[in-house]
């Protein structure tokens, strides 16, 4: 923010001289939106945090070579005496308390954490340890967790989203334990909780942070999807597809996931979120409308109901969806329901204790009434003066389009001359669009 | 200055400390009073990104018998009891699910079991060497590995727990060898 007030007060005086804001009024918003210099630029925490970075690794380096000429205890020392150095220096920044500088305490957090895992690894090269880098590197993220609480260090915060995504995605084997396996992953996510929102909530989390922890959650609970699926029965048939809804349906739980009122004030590309949970639901929903995938979907919702895992992500969804419909985002809820799909046919198959053709091909053809109902919706809404998306709608409906053809048994010909239909319709759609938008000229002065 | 934040860093910071602390200390032990057992190897490997250069060893006994009534699963800590045949060399005689009350035996873990047999995971694979021996180890291991004598794995042996103390070749330090063949 403090780049928007600062450019802000870059402009103030040419606009006065411009005679655009009166020396008052500039005075005014000079008051409104003040320069903190106490704080420090994204450039200076970068750079500490790349400085940090290198002596860790430089740390990690020299204790690769292996110097074997150096007796035990000395190599020890080599171990243990960057980290007192660290902690020192951590507990200085950690003293001063507000007074220091965010790119200070960002590099001190960062470098005692690459000295936690260089004297981790010290050790068992000195002692010849066993074990997998899996294991190293959940012991490593572990201990350095704490300085995201007490530093509130973004880049200790960033290695540790990192490093429990990786750590769960190594541990996607079957025979694990559930504390050994990706399982593991939504505790050690609220292992941040202490930082965000922390304790009196602090400042909102930044949008880096956010991509980080959202990317993260991905790739976290998506192998946890895939190791529950494995687990259950390793020649699981359409296990990709077990999975597939396993992780749709995390992706509407993203997409949902609950915002206080600042947050949705916010634009949406500050909301990862929402943002990869609707792609994804995007993509599934489209992919539903062909036929054959819609019954793999089918198939893969038969299998995964029967897993605990699945009926954790319904519970979560649905405490979600409550929230949702209390703040009234129709938006995503309508492209979250898209996950919902299958169940109308799955429910008949149970019931009628039997599976049908009709039944088979209906979860295709309610994705594709739903998404052209969407399409619909977003261009409708635009014409009659509210807050729509006619572009995106437009796109919609074409991929619709396309796709049912492509999937249909219309000769070449036919699909030919239905894609150049489509093409100008879109075109035409767009320059209609770009006509409605333009701005009316100012009138003469 | 806010007292909850320096007591959990100060947990931290011991606990960054402790954890490398017990593994020296428990090491130190097995390397100090653990019985020296010398197991023959098999096949080695290069590079950890943040360990360093190191030689895979893999002791030749690969597996061992599971006794009447003893259920073996996947990933499961069992107890090998070892004993030291005429060559000198160690071979395990029993697995089994608790400690044993007498002889060396070491904590290991299973892989899988199929026909009464149970493939096993040594609790040591790496010896970590110096990266201006590593190319010249590569080289001895190779030669080595397939001679009758082959390479043997020297193991401080205590209370369950195996450290890997040195690598030998008939009888002679792995290190001494090298330092002589770099020259």
């Amino acid at each position: 923010m403090n780049s928007h007030h600062r450019w802000l007060h870059e402009q103030l005086p040419q606009w006065e001289r411009d005679g655009i804001v009166t020396a008052e009024n500039a005075r005014s918003l000079r008051q409104r939106h003040p320069l903190d210099d106490s704080t420090s630029g994204v450039g200076q925490i970068v750079m500490g945090a790349l400085g940090a970075l290198l002596i860790g690794a430089g740390l990690i380096a020299v204790i690769g070579y292996n110097w074997d000429d150096f007796s035990r205890p000395v190599r020890l020392l080599f171990a243990f005496l960057p980290l007192l150095a660290a902690q020192i220096a951590s507990f200085r920044v950690l003293q001063r308390g507000d007074a220091a500088a965010a790119w200070v305490r960002e590099t001190v957090a960062l470098l005692q954490a690459l000295a936690t895992g260089a004297c981790i690894a010290i050790v068992s090269q000195i002692y010849n340890l066993g074990g997998e880098w899996p294991d190293f590197l959940f012991w490593w993220m572990l201990l350095s967790l704490p300085l995201v609480w007490v530093l509130r260090s973004q880049a200790v915060a960033i290695f540790y989203l990192i490093a429990i995504a990786t750590w769960s995605v190594s541990q996607i084997e079957t025979g694990r334990a559930w504390h050994d396996s990706p399982l593991l992953y939504p505790l050690l996510l609220l292992g941040l909780l202490p930082w965000w929102p922390g304790w009196p909530p602090k400042t909102a989390l930044s949008v880096s942070v956010r991509w980080v922890m959202t990317i993260s959650a991905i790739f976290g609970l998506c192998s946890a999807a895939v190791f529950v699926c494995e687990q259950s029965d390793r020649f699981l048939s359409f296990q990709f597809e077990t999975a597939m809804w396993l992780w749709t349906l995390t992706a509407a739980a993203f997409a949902l996931f609950p915002l206080n009122q600042a947050a949705f004030e916010e634009p949406t590309r500050r909301k990862p979120q929402v943002v990869l949970g609707s792609l994804w639901l995007l993509g599934y929903g489209l992919a539903m409308t062909n036929h054959e995938i819609g019954r793999d979907i089918l198939m893969g919702v038969s299998r995964s109901i029967k897993l605990p895992w699945c009926w954790g992500l319904l519970i979560v969804l649905i405490l979600f969806v409550l929230h949702a419909l209390r703040r009234r985002r129709w938006a995503v809820l309508s492209l979250s329901s898209i996950v919902i799909l299958p169940l109308p046919s799955w429910l008949t198959m149970n019931a009628m204790n039997s599976v049908s053709q009709s039944m088979l091909s209906l979860p295709s053809w309610l994705a594709t009434l739903h998404l052209a109902a969407i399409g619909l919706t977003l261009i409708v809404l635009d014409f009659s003066g509210r807050r729509g998306a006619p572009r995106f709608g437009a796109l919609l409906l074409s991929v619709l389009i396309i796709l049912r053809m492509a999937d249909s048994h219309f000769s070449l010909l036919a699909k030919g001359v239905g894609f150049i239909v489509v093409g100008i319709a879109f075109l035409a759609f767009n320059l209609l669009m770009s006509r409605r938008r333009r701005p009316s000229t100012l009138p003469a002065a | 200055m806010k007292t909850l934040p320096i007591i959990i860093f100060g947990i931290a910071a011991l606990a960054q400390w402790a954890a490398p602390l017990a593994q020296i200390w428990t090491h130190e032990q097995t390397l100090a009073k653990g019985t020296l057992i010398r197991l023959k190897c098999v096949a080695p490997d290069p590079y950890d990104p943040l360990r360093g250069r190191f030689l895979a060893v893999r002791p030749e006994q690969d597996q061992a018998d599971v006794p009447a009534g003893m259920k073996v699963e996947r990933g499961m800590h069992v107890f090998a009891t070892l004993i030291t045949r005429a060559d000198g060399l160690a071979t395990i005689s029993q697995l089994s699910l608790t400690p044993p009350t007498s002889g060396d035996f070491i904590r290991l873990k299973t892989r899988y079991a199929y026909d009464n047999k149970a493939t096993i995971e040594w609790p040591f694979e790496r010896f970590y060497i110096n990266e201006k021996l590593a190319p010249e180890a590569d080289k001895w291991f190779a030669e080595n590995i397939r001679t009758a004598q082959g390479i043997i794995a020297e193991v401080r042996v205590l209370n369950g727990r195996a450290v890997l103390a040195d690598l030998s070749l008939g009888g002679k330090p792995f290190r001494e060898i090298l330092k002589e063949r770099v020259k």
